[in-house]
């Protein structure tokens, strides 16, 4: 993908869009992609669900973390507990979030309308990003009745194309987030929530493109597979 | 949000000196503060911004601070700091930060620094301390030295003993007569209130015509000088000298957590194999003797554990080992009777060098004073034969080459000695050179000096300036290479498929002795510790100033790793060798061993273009 | 295949063999070895010494000389073969009593100067030189003919090689090597040789060949004998009869006698002695080094005179009234291209003609002779191709010993012990690799602008080793009042009064280099004889009026010329 394609893509879906919060989101995103990979702003994100099906299943909980200027801003890193229908069930041994937390939780709606105003002018993050996408698109739909384009980076997708590159043949699990990380040399965290995980994330891609970048100016194409 | 939701960071944090001196909540204000960069091996050096100066704390990966002119200053792994320098003087940073191997680092911004600088008084202290220790330039690769390193909580008394401040000093007494100590630490509500002592029992009770229903908080010593749990006995030391005083509460949070006393301190430092040495002094036969040498593999587990630096360690297991054979000598000659002339114990290879290490094998010899008749063969054959059967029950095994005093081609008259060591240096052939590695390290652990300086003076007058020999020597000492190959790769030693390691001592440590020895031989040193031999060698300008301290850090170095990777096989109950691997430490002592084996192979090469006019 | 990739093949293989045994020895197979063997046998070490001290010289050149000079060439190879027994029975084993490694170290010690040692030094370092230089033109000969390119483009080529070779590859030194290097060398050169006494005498030994009846095609004898058929050839073409000289007898002599005492006194050969540990084995070795050289020598005289009479017909025609450019052999057209053999038509009949005169239109470099044998006598295309390996081999290995001494004697003995006392390992190794790379481009210029032909340049070398370094060594031994003032300035006198002599004749006044100009008819070649003498007597001179011996030194003398001096060599 070019990174022009990519930026009058958005201007046009930003003038053709008759959503103003969402035509707002693209033109920030727009001015992104003018600046050069190291000066982006970037938000690395987790989501924790109760499943894995986004007709069914409902997000619990949303970790972010911004990168701006290639450096991970832990003050601005935030994390929001989302209310559900319905109880989390057997998924509490997933993400360990139990129902008397969700007590003081926002809804959905605003936990999206947060969601928009945290991550505008920022490329987003995460690891396996279509699964988390499709969550945040389909609760995007219910809450403004229409339609939206994320532009992410995958950290997984880009570390599946690396191996490949360097023809290591795939083994089960090697392209899990603590598998992956630790081909880096980054430190294993024994816990994990959405903060923590987006964290994660972040720091993956930090090294992620140290390693693509070595000397050279990168490019946004790059991260985009 | 709530920074406990960072969990993994603020754990990471809390164990880290100085981080552990602050309290939660500040930690965790500092922890929301923090920025995270990664910085890739490609790019080089960190971009230290001098408008933006801040903590870098590595959390992984390795890296080198150099000075200006590209000096090693330091070497940085996690849990490292660098950037505080240019923090506490304001200036800007003069040092270049190098990426050894790709790593996540923690930014503290200015402010936040500043702030827990003034929150926590050793926080502060740590970061000055560091920088004036960086500079001061502190070598590389220097172990550390077991005074000042050692901490506090390796020597204190682990529940101390402790009495409310309301009971009486009579209770207290009986107390501390019960357990046999001479101090009580004085609490209110689990809190440290004071100290009372023998000494105040006598000034503030005794003296005043008190009696014991005196409650204790009136005799005892109120506010305590006290130590922090984290602190090293060096400063422990430093307090009491400063304060005259023998007993230190040691607190944890606000909680006495032990005390110290002076004699604790004693007890852990260099007395214990002195201890050790003269028990070993005191022993009356043969079968005690024996008994007291199973305390020296306890010794040597301390002295590792307690970090000492590994030429220490190789001095005081020696000196452990010449102790015990001068007290063989002399038991046996109280049975044997005097002997019939003037002789010297001689000690060969490690033991000569005194850099004996784990189950060391003997290498001995007799040095004779003149040639002996029939009466004094017999006496001396008797004597050596008892001393070499003592040392083996003592577990120095018997030498496999059979280079030990009870075999009779190694114990000769001075002059059958001389022109033996003649022959060798004459004829350099392959086994006379592989003699020298046992017997130019040559020591007299028995015996009068002056019959001893008599061979060793004929011996050093034969090598020093035989270039013939040196080059022979040298050939021989560069047959086997330090374990590196191209590209400053590890060459991993193999037996059949199994793979062993790096080979620490053979490949390291015995081949910077080689040098060593060529070195001192071709310059008439009569030194024979390594370490000492290469100071003599830098003072008498035989090898340049920096070749030598490298050549003593590297020896250093690689002898600490195999000291520590003995260590640590004792400790886990596997077999005790050599073999190091490279995967079991940390990058940045793999960096540290790869650096001290290019020394090494520096050193090779400089001592063929030398010794061997070739390259 | 042609021969060009013949040559690439054969000196790529022999390169491949030098590595592999380089690498093998290095992997610590010969500790093993070493062990079980008690050090590298006498035979090898004779082998490997042959490699070190046969250099280019002998192998490319001495026979051209011979050829072209007939019986008064035979003065290098009487005074090489004296050199080296002098060498090896009347120096190397009290200079190893002594127990040092290098001839600078000797002179220093012995007379308790670091002034002596320096000049010794600078004397070792002119004579390394002046020798590599020939060496230079000997590998960069070899490179053009086979590179098909002109002699100083080959010269270039040559100095790339031996630099890689000697600074960078660490193959320099390991024992095997030079075994193998000998092996190649002396086969390159014995298998043309036999080939042409095979063909042209019927005899397999070229050594009896020389001597006998030549045979025609047909294989029965002619009744003429080759060196009769030599002499009548020589005589038509108005040279000097081949078995006859024409050097006077007293330039005989002072030729023989600087070549012998200056190979006496070569740095690089001295230290082969001293790394085998008994002295024995050290005699027995440098026993093996003698038969080695002789298998060579010998041969020399026969391949020399085989391939003038080849040469000599091939040109001529059997009518000796020579043959069309067109018809000319191949080798004639081969040789152009590098400028070694240039052919000027001056009565413009479009014939070839040699002979020694105006008339002659072929002007012919010695250097090629023994190159261009195997294709002069048609031979199959690898043994001009093994020929190639062999004279790199001869090139290579006498240049890197040299070049270590260069190199480490301006490194360790200038600058260490001199002016940089405080110098690190690494800088001291990177100043010999310097002093290396210096080496080699002075050699190099001498090379493409050669005072001489090869042997002549080496020639040069061995005369200022006689002069200068070979009495001091001399007295040194054998003189227990000689005191460092008279060594120094013998020295001197001797290396400067034999540089400026040969400087002269060959460089400033090249035209005034005849036997009338000469001091007491003496060449070049051979003043350094002259100088010698001059250096003795100077010495002797200066150290009547100067301070004595100190008592130590005349001690120690008098210890290393006893009978069981040669270091232990009793019972072990």
């Amino acid at each position: 993908m070019n990174a022009i394609y990519l930026k009058l893509r958005l201007q046009l879906n930003a003038l053709l869009c008759k959503q103003e919060l969402i035509a707002d989101y693209y033109r920030e995103l727009s001015q992104q992609l003018s600046h050069s990979v190291s000066k982006m702003s970037f938000m690395a994100f987790d989501l924790e669900m109760t499943g894995l099906n986004s007709q069914q299943d409902q997000i619990l909980s949303i970790g972010v973390i911004p990168i701006t200027s290639g450096v991970l801003q832990l003050a601005k890193a935030e994390q929001l507990l989302v209310k559900i229908e319905g109880s989390v069930g057997n998924s509490a041994t997933i993400h360990g979030i139990v129902d008397e937390q969700l007590v003081d939780a926002v809804s959905i709606e605003q936990a999206m309308q947060w969601f928009l105003a945290k991550t505008k002018g920022h490329i987003l993050v995460a690891h396996h990003a279509p699964l988390d996408l499709c969550f945040l698109k389909a609760d995007c739909l219910r809450w403004l009745g229409h339609e939206i384009q994320f532009v992410a980076i995958d950290t997984m997708a880009l570390e599946k194309k690396r191996l490949l590159r360097q023809h290591d043949v795939l083994k089960e699990g090697s392209l899990r987030l603590d598998a992956c990380r630790n081909r880096y040399g980054l430190p294993v965290y024994a816990a994990h929530n959405a903060a923590i995980d987006a964290l994660a994330c972040g720091e993956l891609l930090l090294a992620q493109m140290a390693a693509i970048a070595g000397k050279d100016e990168l490019a946004i194409t790059d991260l985009m597979v | 949000m709530d920074a406990s939701e960072l969990h993994p960071i603020l754990q990471f944090l809390q164990d880290r000196v100085p981080f552990d001196s602050l309290d939660e909540v500040t930690l965790c204000q500092c922890c929301k503060s923090l920025t995270i960069g990664y910085y890739g091996k490609a790019a080089g050096f960190v971009p230290l911004e001098p408008d933006n100066p801040q903590l870098y704390i590595v959390r992984s990966g390795a890296f080198e601070v150099r000075d200006k002119e590209g000096e090693l200053l330091d070497r940085l792994g996690e849990g490292d700091y660098f950037g505080f320098p240019s923090l506490l003087s304001g200036e800007h940073a003069n040092t270049q930060v190098a990426i050894l191997e790709d790593g996540l680092v923690y930014h503290l911004p200015p402010e936040m620094f500043d702030l827990l600088r003034q929150k926590s008084r050793q926080f502060d202290r740590f970061f000055n301390r560091a920088f004036a220790k960086r500079l001061r330039h502190q070598g590389r690769f220097k172990a550390k030295d077991l005074t000042t390193t050692s901490r506090i909580t390796s020597l204190m008394s682990q529940t101390p003993l402790t009495i409310d401040m309301k009971a009486t000093v009579a209770e207290a007494s009986r107390l501390m007569r019960s357990v046999r100590v001479s101090s009580v630490l004085v609490i209110d509500n689990h809190k440290l209130v004071g100290i009372l002592t023998d000494r105040d029992l006598r000034n503030r009770v005794l003296a005043e015509n008190l009696d014991g229903n005196l409650p204790v908080h009136q005799a005892m010593t109120t506010t305590p000088v006290v130590i922090e749990s984290n602190a090293l006995v060096f400063e422990a030391m430093l307090l009491m000298s400063a304060h005259n005083i023998h007993h230190l509460p040691v607190i944890e949070n606000g909680q006495a957590k032990g005390i110290v006393t002076s004699t604790d301190i004693l007890r852990g430092q260099s007395s214990q194999p002195l201890l050790l040495i003269g028990e070993i002094e005191r022993q009356k036969d043969i079968t005690s003797l024996i008994q007291v040498s199973k305390q020296i593999p306890l010794l040597l587990q301390n002295l590792i554990s307690a970090d000492a630096r590994a030429e220490e360690i190789g001095r005081v297991l020696t000196s452990v080992t010449d102790a015990l054979t001068r007290r063989l000598i002399v038991l046996n000659q109280q049975i044997l009777g005097e002997a019939p002339m003037a002789f010297c114990w001689l000690a060969f290879g490690s033991q000569g060098r005194q850099d004996q290490a784990a189950c060391s094998d003997q290498d001995n010899g007799l040095l004779l004073a003149h040639e002996p008749d029939e009466a004094a063969a017999g006496y001396f054959e008797t004597l050596s034969r008892a001393v070499c059967k003592g040392l083996d029950e003592c577990g120095y095994i018997y030498c496999p080459g059979d280079i030990m005093a009870q075999n009779p081609k190694w114990r000769m008259s001075l002059e059958k000695w001389q022109s033996v060591f003649d022959k060798w240096v004459n004829t350099p052939e392959p086994k006379a050179l592989m003699h020298a590695s046992i017997f130019f390290d040559m020591r007299s652990v028995y015996g009068p000096q002056s019959l001893f300086d008599g061979l060793q003076d004929s011996v050093l007058s034969k090598t020093k300036g035989n270039d013939i020999f040196l080059a022979g020597l040298t050939g021989n000492s560069l047959t086997s290479a330090p374990p590196l190959g191209f590209f400053r790769k590890f060459v991993l030693e193999r037996d059949g498929s199994e793979v062993k390691g790096i080979d620490l001592k053979h490949k390291g440590n015995a081949l910077i002795n080689d040098i060593a020895r060529v070195y001192a031989l071709s310059a008439g040193i009569k030194e024979v510790n390594t370490a000492k031999r290469i100071r003599a060698l830098m003072e008498q300008n035989i090898i340049n100033r920096k070749d030598a301290l490298n050549l003593a850090d590297a020896h250093e170095f690689i002898a600490h790793m195999r000291l520590s990777n003995q260590g640590y096989q004792y400790t886990h109950s596997l077999p005790i060798t050599n073999y190091l691997m490279p995967k079991s430490v940390s990058s940045l002592v793999r960096h540290q061993l790869r650096d001290a084996f290019k020394v090494v192979h520096d050193g090779q090469v400089g001592l063929k273009l030398k010794m061997m006019r070739s390259y | 295949m042609d021969v060009q990739t013949l040559t690439y093949l054969i000196v790529g293989l022999t390169f491949a063999l030098y590595i592999g045994i380089a690498i093998w020895s290095r992997a610590g197979s010969t500790k093993e070895f070493y062990v079980a063997g008690g050090g590298v046998p006498p035979v090898m070490n004779g082998m490997a010494t042959a490699a070190d001290w046969m250099s280019a010289a002998s192998f490319i050149s001495l026979a051209g000389i011979v050829s072209f000079v007939g019986y008064d060439g035979s003065v290098y190879l009487m005074g090489w073969t004296g050199g080296y027994v002098l060498l090896a029975l009347c120096m190397a084993p009290y200079l190893r009593k002594f127990g040092k490694f290098t001839v600078p170290d000797f002179i220093g010690d012995r007379y308790y100067s670091q002034a002596a040692r320096t000049v010794a030094v600078f004397c070792a370092i002119f004579i390394c030189f002046t020798y590599i230089a020939g060496q230079m033109r000997g590998v960069g000969v070899v490179f053009s003919r086979f590179l098909e390119v002109e002699v100083e483009t080959g010269v270039y080529i040559g100095m790339g090689v031996v630099f890689f070779y000697a600074v960078l590859g660490g193959m320099k030194g390991i024992t095997y090597t030079q075994v193998a290097q000998y092996c190649v060398l002396i086969f390159a050169f014995m298998v043309p040789a036999i080939f042409i006494s095979v063909m042209m005498t019927g005899h397999i030994l070229p050594q009896i060949g020389f001597g006998a009846e030549l045979v025609d095609a047909a294989g029965n004898g002619t009744g003429e004998f080759l060196l009769d058929k030599l002499d009548g050839l020589s005589k038509d073409l108005g040279f000097a009869q081949y078995t006859e000289g024409s050097k006077s007898t007293i330039d005989i002599f002072f030729i023989t006698g600087a070549l012998m005492f200056g190979t006496a006194g070569l740095p690089h050969v001295i230290v082969r002695f001293f790394t085998v540990p008994k002295v024995k084995d050290a005699r027995v070795s440098a026993g093996w080094t003698l038969v080695f050289i002789a298998i060579m020598f010998t041969t020399i005289p026969a391949l020399a005179a085989f391939s003038r009479v080849n040469m000599i017909e091939t040109i001529n025609g059997p009518e000796s009234k020579g043959v069309a450019y067109e018809t000319a052999p191949e080798w004639i057209k081969n040789w152009e291209k590098t400028g070694l053999i240039k052919w000027d038509d001056k009565n413009k009949d479009g014939k070839i003609y040699y002979a020694n005169g105006p008339e002659s239109e072929m002007k012919i470099d010695r250097d090629i002779i023994v190159l261009a044998t195997p294709e002069i006598a048609s031979l199959p295309a690898w043994v001009i191709a093994l020929v190639a390996a062999g004279g790199l081999a001869a090139a290579l290995s006498t240049s890197a010993g040299l070049l270590l001494v260069i190199s480490t004697s301006v490194s360790h003995d200038l600058l260490k012990k001199n002016f940089m006392p405080d110098i690190s390992d690494k800088k001291e190794l990177m100043f010999a690799r310097i002093a290396a790379a210096m080496g080699i481009v002075m050699a190099g210029y001498f090379g493409i602008n050669p005072p001489g032909f090869v042997a002549a340049v080496v020639a040069i070398a061995f005369g200022l080793a006689a002069s200068s370094l070979f009495p001091a060594i001399i007295m040194g031994i054998f003189s227990k009042t000689m005191n460092k003032e008279g060594a120094i300035s013998g020295m001197i006198t001797g290396l400067l009064f034999t540089a400026s002599y040969i400087v002269y004749f060959k460089f400033v006044n090249p035209s005034a280099n005849t036997a009338d100009n000469w001091l007491l008819g003496v060449s070049p070649e051979g003043i350094g004889l002259f100088g010698m003498m001059v250096n003795f007597a100077v010495a002797f001179g200066v150290s009547r009026v100067t301070k004595a011996v100190p008592q130590d030194v005349v001690d120690m003398v008098e210890s290393i010329r006893f009978p069981k001096g040669a270091g232990g060599a009793h019972d072990h």
